[in-house]
């Protein structure tokens, strides 16, 4: 059981290229979400194509803010594909174009909380298979491509709790997130995410800077 | 920043960089698969048709075959009940005179080629004309009333 997860995951990230490459803006969140809104207005007025950049554009977010609910790869793609279509079929009801990035996403959240609760995965799946992946676990190319400081992260995020390793996800990839839809969808009072955010940063910090990293009791 | 802000979820340029190390992580160990973005593309476009507009098909190209020196080109597409047939000749400048015809009731006719979409109607025997049309992928898209349903229709794209 933990085998396969070591094995399917080491493929997974040893094998084909990264779709996130393709991201055209993977560490600005400003721009991307000018550009989404360019892209979409594009779309309205008729230019077809400005659709694939937007899909482009916004699906390596939505990718990791839906993973961030714990549910499966396959699952989590039609989550994915859900939002897309949704977005097709209600675009009329998004009247200002700089919404939309806001719109996928929370359409995204609110799809995959529903999945997840549907198949009671959520805070469960996977993360044992995840876990098999700490540092010691993992192949000679993956320790080649992912380095000491990164795999120190990875070990130490996952001592988080599980509240704290989505909402940082989501955080990280939504790059501007409305704190009340999120407090609902996390149920925490609105005025606790800011702080919670803070302590969940703070949490990690303390691990990070823990002088021997701990792989075990992240249970 | 003040602490307020920072409970507020105002982001300071340490947070920032640590979230920019969290995303570099999480597109390390858990990569979105490869070929998602083509399959959200592919799902959006047929979604795009099957919802705004009815794909007509290519029913024949009378013409494609014999046209050596593509001076003139007849394109006829059908859903099974509205018809369109789309002529084409090169003008003396060299550019195309597309003469349509369509055998329903309909509303404004679109040529869209990229970005560039020129509109008109058709006559009371469903004729209608786009002159002086450039080289360039090209598709038309009509409403049609067929009944008493009005219908978008859209032809696939073509070369001109």
């Amino acid at each position: 059981m933990l085998l396969t997860g070591v094995i399917t995951m080491g493929l997974m990230i040893d094998g084909a290229p990264d779709g996130a490459a393709l991201d055209p803006a993977p560490d600005d969140g400003a721009a991307r979400w000018r550009r989404a809104a360019e892209f979409f207005d594009a779309w309205r007025d008729g230019e077809s194509r400005a659709m694939d950049d937007l899909v482009r554009l916004m699906t390596p977010v939505l990718w990791h803010v839906v993973r961030a609910y714990g549910l499966d790869r396959t699952l989590a793609e039609d989550v994915v594909q859900t939002t897309w279509l949704q977005l097709v079929r209600g675009h009329r009801s998004i009247s200002d174009p700089k919404a939309v990035s806001a719109w996928l996403t929370t359409t995204a959240r609110r799809e995959a909380w529903r999945a997840g609760k549907a198949q009671n995965r959520v805070d469960t799946t996977e993360s044992d298979a995840l876990d098999a992946l700490l540092p010691t676990q993992q192949s000679a190319e993956h320790h080649a491509t992912v380095g000491d400081e990164k795999r120190r992260l990875w070990a130490a995020v996952h001592l988080l709790a599980d509240r704290c390793q989505r909402l940082l996800r989501v955080i990280a990839f939504e790059e501007r997130p409305d704190y009340a839809r999120l407090a609902a969808d996390l149920a925490m009072p609105v005025g606790s995410i800011g702080p919670t955010r803070q302590r969940c940063l703070a949490k990690l910090r303390e691990l990070l800077d823990a002088p021997t990293p701990r792989t075990e009791g992240s249970s | 920043m003040s602490e307020n802000d920072r409970a507020n979820g105002g982001d300071n340029h340490e947070d920032a960089e640590l979230f920019a190390q969290l995303r570099s992580l999480w597109r390390d160990v858990d990569p979105m698969p490869a070929a998602l973005i083509d399959r959200m593309i592919a799902a959006v476009a047929a979604e795009g048709l099957s919802e705004e507009y009815a794909l007509l098909t290519l029913i024949e190209e009378p013409l494609g075959a014999v046209r050596g020196d593509a001076d003139a080109l007849t394109l006829q597409f059908s859903d099974g009940t509205t018809s369109i047939l789309l002529h084409v000749t090169r003008t003396a400048s060299g550019a195309h005179r597309v003469d349509g015809w369509v055998d329903s009731i309909s509303g404004a006719i679109e040529l869209a080629q990229g970005e560039s979409i020129r509109t008109t109607t058709a006559n009371d025997t469903g004729r209608f004309l786009f002159d002086d049309v450039p080289d360039g992928l090209t598709r038309v898209r009509l409403s049609a009333t067929v009944g008493d349903q009005e219908r978008t229709l859209s032809t696939p794209q073509f070369e001109l």
